[in-house]
């Protein structure tokens, strides 16, 4: 056993490992963003980073756009794995799951309490992202429902403007059937895959999966059954073109397939994407159940900026945070104009845009009717399990179409919560 | 004597030997052992994300009441039952076809049926995705033919999306297991099967009598690669469904599961192990049954 004949063999073995270990530095003064949707979000923080930029040159931007199942899937895989390195500075996450990120990966959001004045945003957005007694993220946009419709195809119809307003869900079908037979076209797209439809309504009347406490609230929740009875009512009468998943929802309304979109104002930039369309879209309150508590206002999504504690560029994207988002009024003008975003600064609202007509819509003022409606949304608790609950939803979609009674339905997504929420 | 040493228990003490397997040990261990025991040690916690504490057997008596485990073990075992037979029985006749030398391109014919399996796995679904949407090239098609009347909700409707998930693996493996089959077709003498035909046995009773006992072997092999490739099915599921596992949960698999308890859901990684570990259960079982079900009884 002579060491001198192993010691080549242990130093090629060191070397070979040395040269695996081999890193390269990261870039210096450089903010990683994820993001998703290039027409609203992506673009929106491009504007934000041009804007920062100007100020402080020293600064870039690398705005990654994915998917937002995928980019909630993403973040959730590198905090579990524990590498900053995997993650970016600031990412965009739906107000759903603010909680369950913040509750269940604990010190992985850097608090921004000390530096943003969170007095001037919308105290519900804060809420949202405030967790024991610390408030993380930058509160960004709302989503206050609206039903966008096809003047055209309802002029045809025999429908004017003041005729959408103020409707009930079942007016909104009696319309739908007539839109078919006088043009062909189907009232609205919809995605059996997907509860957000069921989220608006239930919304609408005040209620969620979950009660103030948090606790499931599914089979007592009669704003969940009158959504859900809304929806076979939507399927029964036929008024609707089915879409798999979300890119072929957005197609049902871009090819000029639907007359109708009812979801969150975010989708504005989507729409406004087809230049063609200009002129032939107005903006309605969202129908209203018939029962207690019913509004025409509701909220879909949402989203904020979270800055992760393990970035090596935290100052610098909490800086850049409170500069735009918190502070820049102007900012706020030119993403509501040109992308359609409600953001939740209130100061914002003072502002001129919010005035101002716009063309696309034929010269409807809709922004200040999307601010007064935001002040109607009944508030709810989402609680942390809202991805579990709308899974539960959908599976049992189709059964409701196929005639299974409401109240059998909702025992069954019951079930599945009761199941899933431990 | 010292040939005796060396292969035997001299071995233990040979240092270059050691470090000539050290680094793929290291690695195993890090990568493989590791893992393992971890995740077993993992299904006895619950708790969000990484917020874990013990819990005994809580996830086990959790997956006795979960509506939605039961529904993904079922679609799983459906997949299973459904399309490996299917996909078995395809294989073993298109080997068969494409074995015969008179056949006129058949170098063709393989590389087409083989290609699949070497295709993307996203490339592949994505493509699936669009062929099979409602006014996609197949209901055109269809209804071209006269074959149905409306289109088939193929991705909308949970029977059908099932059908799909079924119809989209099989194109992709089938090509897979049929090489081995060919090879090993290869294999057998040719003498067995002209002695067969002097005798006057038909082509049929030739493929079950001689072919079918003869590749034994092989079609143990491929079942149980084919087993456990089902019972983990997951990226076509994720990619025609968008990640749900949609309609109804109709096509959600246990690894699809996982996932979703992982990355989707609030995050409990305790519990999403026990799902993994009822799948190293219910392969291991398969594989057993399967052996045994093949084991040589002329003894």
């Amino acid at each position: 056993m002579d060491m001198r004949t192993y010691l080549p063999r242990f130093a090629a073995i060191a070397l070979a490992g040395a040269s695996l270990l081999a890193v390269t530095a990261a870039e210096a003064k450089e903010i990683t963003i994820w993001c998703w949707d290039p027409n609203f979000n992506v673009a929106i923080m491009k504007e934000a980073g041009a804007r920062y930029t100007k100020t402080h040159p020293d600064v870039t931007f690398n705005i990654v756009d994915f998917a937002k199942a995928d980019v909630e899937q993403k973040l959730q895989t590198g905090l579990s794995s524990g590498t900053a390195d995997a993650l970016p500075d600031i990412v965009l996450i739906e107000d759903y799951g603010a909680q369950k990120y913040l509750q269940s990966f604990p010190g992985a959001f850097a608090p921004l309490s000390g530096t943003v004045d969170y007095s001037g945003f919308a105290p519900y957005k804060v809420e949202l992202m405030t967790l024991d007694g610390q408030v993380y993220g930058m509160p960004f946009d709302s989503g206050v429902t609206g039903l966008y419709y096809r003047k055209d195809y309802l002029e045809q119809a025999g429908f004017k403007p003041e005729d959408m307003q103020g409707i009930t869900w079942d007016r909104f079908i009696e319309i739908g059937k007539q839109v078919e037979a006088k043009t062909g076209k189907k009232m609205m797209g919809l995605d059996p895959t997907d509860a957000g439809l069921v989220r608006i309504i239930m919304q609408s009347a005040g209620q969620w999966y979950f009660d103030k406490e948090g606790k499931a609230n599914i089979t007592g929740n009669a704003a969940l059954k009158a959504s859900l009875e809304t929806i076979n009512k939507i399927m029964a009468a036929n008024i609707y073109k089915p879409a798999a998943g979300w890119s072929d929802w957005v197609g049902t309304f871009t090819s000029g397939d639907v007359a109708t979109v009812i979801t969150g104002v975010w989708i504005t930039g989507t729409v406004k994407a087809q230049p063609d369309q200009s002129g032939k879209w107005g903006v309605a309150p969202i129908p209203a159940l018939s029962i207690d508590g019913a509004t025409h206002a509701s909220n879909l999504g949402g989203s904020s900026w979270y800055v992760l504690e393990g970035s090596a560029e935290k100052a610098e994207a909490i800086d850049f945070l409170n500069e735009v988002y918190a502070k820049d009024v102007d900012f706020y003008q030119t993403i509501l104009t040109d992308r359609g975003a409600v953001g939740s600064l209130l100061a914002a609202r003072g502002g001129a845009a919010y005035g101002e007509a716009d063309a696309f819509f034929g010269g409807e003022k809709v922004w200040q009717n999307f601010s007064d409606w935001l002040a109607k949304v009944p508030s709810v608790n989402y609680g942390v399990f809202t991805n579990e609950a709308d899974t539960a939803v959908t599976a049992q979609l189709p059964a409701l179409q196929q005639g299974t009674p409401v109240d059998d339905i909702l025992k069954a997504i019951d079930a599945e919560v009761s199941a899933q929420v431990q | 004597m010292a040939l005796a040493r060396r292969g035997g228990i001299g071995r233990y003490y040979n240092v270059n030997g050691w470090l000539f397997v050290a680094p793929a040990l290291g690695l195993i261990a890090l990568f493989m052992i590791y893992p393992i025991v971890w995740s077993l040690w993992m299904s006895f916690q619950s708790g969000r994300g990484m917020m874990l504490k013990f819990a005994g057997f809580a996830n086990i008596v959790r997956l006795w009441n979960d509506p939605v485990f039961i529904k993904a073990l079922t679609n799983t075992l459906t997949y299973f039952v459904v399309q490996v037979p299917i996909m078995i029985l395809l294989a073993l006749i298109l080997a068969s076809l494409l074995n015969n030398p008179k056949l006129v391109g058949r170098g063709f014919f393989r590389t087409a049926i083989f290609l699949p399996c070497v295709t993307s796995l996203v490339a592949y679904s994505v493509l699936f995705k669009g062929m099979f949407a409602l006014d996609g090239i197949v209901n055109s098609t269809l209804e071209a033919i006269g074959l149905i009347a409306s289109p088939i909700p193929w991705l909308t409707h949970p029977f059908w999306a099932k059908t799909l998930v079924i119809i989209a693996i099989t194109w992709r493996w089938t090509g897979y297991n049929m090489i081995f089959y060919l090879a090993a077709m290869q294999n057998i003498d040719k003498s067995i099967y002209e002695v067969a035909r002097i005798d006057g046995v038909p082509a049929w009773a030739r493929f079950t009598h001689i072919t079918i006992p003869l590749l034994k072997p092989v079609i143990l092999f491929t079942t149980i690669i084919s087993t456990i490739g089902t019972i983990q099915l997951f990226d076509e599921v994720y990619n025609l469904t968008e990640g749900k596992g949609g309609p109804s949960n109709a096509t959600l698999t246990l690894s699809l599961y996982i996932y979703n308890l992982t990355f989707r859901f609030m995050p409990n990684f305790g519990y999403a192990a026990t799902v993994s570990y009822v799948i190293v259960v219910l392969v291991a079982l398969l594989a057993c049954l399967q052996f045994f079900a093949a084991r040589e009884r002329d003894r």
